[in-house]
C-alpha cells in the first residue's frame, strides 16, 4: 500500500536522528502521537508536534507515560496509526500497557532513546541499558519486535519499518534507539511518498454479527475492526477466548498465550534483518548494534588493515534475536566480539547462541565514548591469542591509565 | 450491577445517542453478554486506567462518546481523573462506588469512610463530586444503585454534554464471604433507605460520613469549551490558514467504515 503524501517530506534533508524518527513517522502514515516529554527524546516530539498540525495528525501531552501508552493504545483502536516517544525512566512506566497492548494485541510503536540509567541517571548521555527491559520488562510470557537504528537515515527507515511490523503482526514494536543517535546530525533522503511502502491494517471482512475479535488467522494474526463501526465487540486484558470474552482456566490460558509467542517465534525470519560485512573469510566477528556498530565498523577496518580477518554483524533487529544466524556463525569463527554500551546484556544471547562453540568477548564500551575504537581493537587482537575456547563469558577488561 | 447496567441502557435509549457510536473503556470487567446486550463496543483495561485510554479513543475518533466505567478512580485512576477534568475531555467517567475492594475482600480504599472498616481507617475519604468540579469537570451527580430512573435521567443528560462529566454510583458489589441476596436486599436498600436527594446541592456539603444521610443528586451543570474545542480555536488563531484543524468534521464512513485515508 502506498502512504498519505501529506506527511512525506521528499528530498534530502541535514536531520538530526530524532527528527529523522519524527519525519519517518509522519511518512509512514502516524496520526497520533500521545507522549510525555523526557530528554533526550524530547525533538521527536517536538518535531512531530509542528509537522501535526500541517498533516491534520493531532497530539496530547499527557499526564505521564503510563497514561501517554494508554492514549495511544486507545487511539489504535480507531484505526489510526499511533506512536510514543519516551527514555528509559518512561520505559519504566510504560511496562503496564506494553503488557495490555500485547494481549490486547494493538498496533502501536514506542520509540525509546536511551540514556543512561538506572533510574534518573544522566538525562543526556547515551546508554544501550534498555535492551533486556524492553524484551522482559512487562509481567507474563510475550514476544517483542526491537529495531536499533543506528543512524539518522535508519532512524527514518527504521521507524516506518516500525510501524510496517506493528501492523502485519499486531503486536507494540519498539524503535530502541540511544542518545547519540538521537543528536547525531547526517544527511537523510526521504524518498518520495510512492516509493513509501506501508503495511495496511489487516481488516475483518465478515458480516457484522460473525465477528470475533481474537480469532486468529493461520498465522496466528487476528483481524481488526474499528471502534464505532457497529461490531459491538469486547476486548479484555483478561485471559479471553475468541469472542474477546474472559476464561479463567489452563486450557484458555494456553490456547491464549501460546498464539502471541508463536506468531512472532514462527515469522522470525521474515521479521529479522541483519547487516554483514566482511564475513565471508572472518575468523573473528563484531556483534554489535545501534551507535556501537559505528565503532564496530571502523574497528573492522583497521583491523583488517593490520591483518587481522575481522567480520562485523550488525543486529538492526535485536528482538527476536537472530539465534540461527549467530549458531551458524559460531561454528566457524575463533571469536565474536561484542560491544555495547551497558555491563553485558545482549552479549548475554550471543553466548547462549554460540552453544560454546567459540569464545565470546564482551567490551563493555561506555566510558570513552562510543567513537574511541582503542578498546576493541584491543579486544581483537586479545581474541586472536585465545587459542581454546574457553568456558563463559570473556570480559575485556580496560587497561586505565 | 445488574441496575447499574439497566440504568445505562435507559440512558442510552433516552439520549438518542447510537449505540454503536457508544465505547466503554473499563477497568472493571462486565459481564461480556451485557455488552453485546447494549450494543456497546467494550474494552476492558488495565486498573484505574480507563480515563487515558478513553482519552486516545476520543481523540482517534472525535465522533465516538466514551464512558470510562472505572472502580479503581481515586487510587490507581486518581491522577488521570484529576487531569481529564482539567483538560476537559468529552467523557463521562461513570465511577462504581462501593467504598471498598469488594471482589477482593473488602480492603479499604480511599472512599472509604471510617465506620465502613472494622478497625476504622485513618484518613480521610475523598469527596468525588468537589473533586471532579474543583478540577473543572462540567457535570458532577451522584445516585445510588437504586435510583434506576433518576440515574438514567442523568446518564441521558451526560451523554448529549459537551465536556467531561462525571456521576458517581454507590453500589455494593458481591463480596467472596457473604452472597449476593444478602447485598441485595440489605446494603442496597440501606444507601437507599439512608440518602436524601438534593438537586444542586453545592459539592463542597455532599461528603459522605456516617452521622449524615447520603446526599444524591444533580450537584453541578456548567459550559466550558473542551479539550478539542480549544485547541482548534488556539492553534488556527496562531497558525492561521496552514493549520488543518482536527475532528471538526467526523471521520466519513468509507468501505465498511474505516477512517480513510489514515
Amino acid at each position: 500500500m502506498k502512504t498519505d503524501p501529506k506527511g512525506v517530506l521528499t528530498g534530502l534533508h541535514r536531520l538530526n536522528g530524532n527528527h529523522a524518527c519524527a519525519e519517518g513517522a509522519l511518512a509512514a502514515g502516524c496520526r497520533f502521537l500521545g507522549g510525555y516529554p523526557i530528554v533526550p527524546a524530547l525533538e521527536i516530539y517536538e518535531r512531530f508536534l509542528e509537522r501535526a498540525k500541517q498533516v491534520g495528525a493531532t497530539f496530547i501531552q499527557m499526564e505521564d507515560e503510563i497514561s501517554a501508552l494508554a492514549a495511544v493504545l486507545g487511539a489504535s483502536w480507531t484505526g489510526k496509526k499511533t506512536m510514543t516517544v519516551t527514555s528509559g525512566p518512561g520505559m519504566s512506566l510504560m511496562m503496564e500497557h506494553l503488557g495490555l497492548g500485547v494481549m490486547l494485541e494493538t498496533p502501536c510503536v514506542i520509540v525509546n532513546i536511551q540514556r543512561a540509567g538506572p533510574s534518573i541517571g544522566i538525562p543526556n548521555r547515551p546508554s544501550q541499558g534498555d535492551m533486556m527491559q524492553v524484551r522482559w520488562g512487562s509481567h507474563g510470557d510475550y514476544e517483542i519486535i526491537a529495531l536499533c537504528p543506528s543512524s539518522p537515515q535508519e532512524m527514518f527507515d527504521c521507524t516506518i519499518k516500525a510501524f510496517n511490523l506493528s501492523e502485519r503482526y499486531r503486536i507494540p514494536v519498539s524503535v530502541i534507539s540511544d542518545e547519540y543517535v538521537a543528536h547525531l546530525k547526517e544527511d537523510v533522503v526521504i524518498p518520495p511518498a510512492e516509493e513509501i511502502v506501508v503495511e495496511p491494517r489487516r481488516y475483518y471482512t465478515g458480516s457484522k454479527d460473525n465477528y470475533l475479535p481474537f480469532k486468529r488467522d493461520k498465522d496466528f494474526v487476528p483481524r481488526m475492526v474499528n471502534i464505532g463501526d457497529g461490531y459491538r465487540f469486547h476486548v479484555t486484558g483478561l485471559t479471553h477466548d475468541d469472542r474477546g470474552y474472559p476464561v479463567m482456566n489452563e486450557e484458555c490460558q494456553e490456547y491464549n498465550v501460546h498464539p502471541l509467542v508463536s506468531k512472532i517465534r514462527n515469522y522470525a525470519d521474515e521479521i529479522i534483518e541483519i547487516q554483514e560485512a566482511e564475513i565471508d573469510d572472518a575468523e573473528i566477528i563484531i556483534i554489535s548494534y545501534g551507535a556501537t556498530s559505528r565503532a564496530a565498523l571502523k574497528a573492522m577496518e583497521q583491523a583488517r588493515r593490520s591483518g587481522i580477518k575481522v567480520g562485523s554483524l550488525k543486529l538492526v533487529t535485536v528482538w527476536p534475536f537472530p539465534e540461527k544466524r549467530v549458531g551458524e556463525l559460531a561454528k566457524k569463527v575463533n571469536a565474536f566480539v561484542v560491544p555495547e554500551m551497558n555491563f553485558g546484556q545482549v552479549v548475554l544471547e550471543v553466548e547462549r547462541c554460540s552453544y560454546g562453540n567459540t569464545n565470546v568477548i564482551f567490551v563493555p564500551h561506555g566510558d570513552k565514548g562510543v567513537e574511541n575504537t582503542d578498546d576493541l581493537l584491543s579486544a581483537i587482537k586479545h581474541a586472536t591469542q585465545e587459542k581454546s575456547v574457553r568456558d563463559g563469558l570473556i570480559e575485556y577488561k580496560q587497561a586505565r591509565e | 450491577m445488574n441496575s447499574i447496567v439497566t440504568a445505562f441502557a435507559k440512558g442510552i435509549e433516552k439520549s438518542g445517542v447510537k449505540p454503536s457510536m457508544i465505547c466503554v473503556p473499563s477497568d472493571i470487567p462486565f459481564e461480556p453478554e451485557v455488552v453485546d446486550f447494549l450494543g456497546v463496543d467494550f474494552f476492558h483495561t488495565t486498573r484505574g486506567r480507563a480515563i487515558p485510554f478513553g482519552t486516545g479513543l476520543k481523540l482517534g475518533n472525535p465522533a465516538l462518546k466514551v464512558v470510562p466505567f472505572i472502580g479503581d478512580m481515586m487510587t490507581l485512576g486518581g491522577n488521570h481523573f484529576v487531569h481529564g477534568s482539567r483538560r476537559n475531555m468529552e467523557l463521562l467517567v461513570i465511577c462504581i462506588n462501593n467504598f471498598v475492594y469488594k471482589k477482593i475482600g473488602g480492603q479499604s480504599v480511599p472512599k472509604t469512610a471510617p465506620a465502613f472498616s472494622p478497625y476504622s481507617t485513618f484518613d480521610e475519604p475523598f469527596n468525588i463530586p468537589h473533586l471532579g468540579n474543583s478540577c473543572g469537570a462540567l457535570y458532577t451527580a451522584r445516585w445510588t444503585a437504586l435510583h434506576i430512573d433518576e440515574l438514567a435521567n442523568s446518564i441521558a443528560e451526560a451523554l448529549n454534554k459537551r465536556g467531561m462529566s462525571m456521576i458517581e454510583i454507590l453500589a455494593p458489589g458481591p463480596n467472596y464471604y457473604t452472597d449476593i441476596k444478602h447485598i441485595e436486599s440489605n446494603v442496597l436498600n440501606f444507601y437507599y433507605e439512608n440518602s436524601v436527594i438534593k438537586n444542586n446541592e453545592d459539592p463542597r456539603n455532599v461528603e459522605i460520613t456516617p452521622e449524615k444521610k447520603i446526599v444524591v443528586g444533580k450537584f453541578t451543570d456548567k459550559e466550558r469549551p473542551t479539550f478539542l474545542e480549544t485547541y482548534n480555536t488556539q492553534l488556527s488563531s496562531v497558525l492561521g490558514d496552514k493549520f488543518i484543524p482536527y475532528g471538526c468534521v467526523p471521520p466519513q464512513n468509507k468501505s465498511g467504515g474505516r477512517n480513510g485515508g489514515d
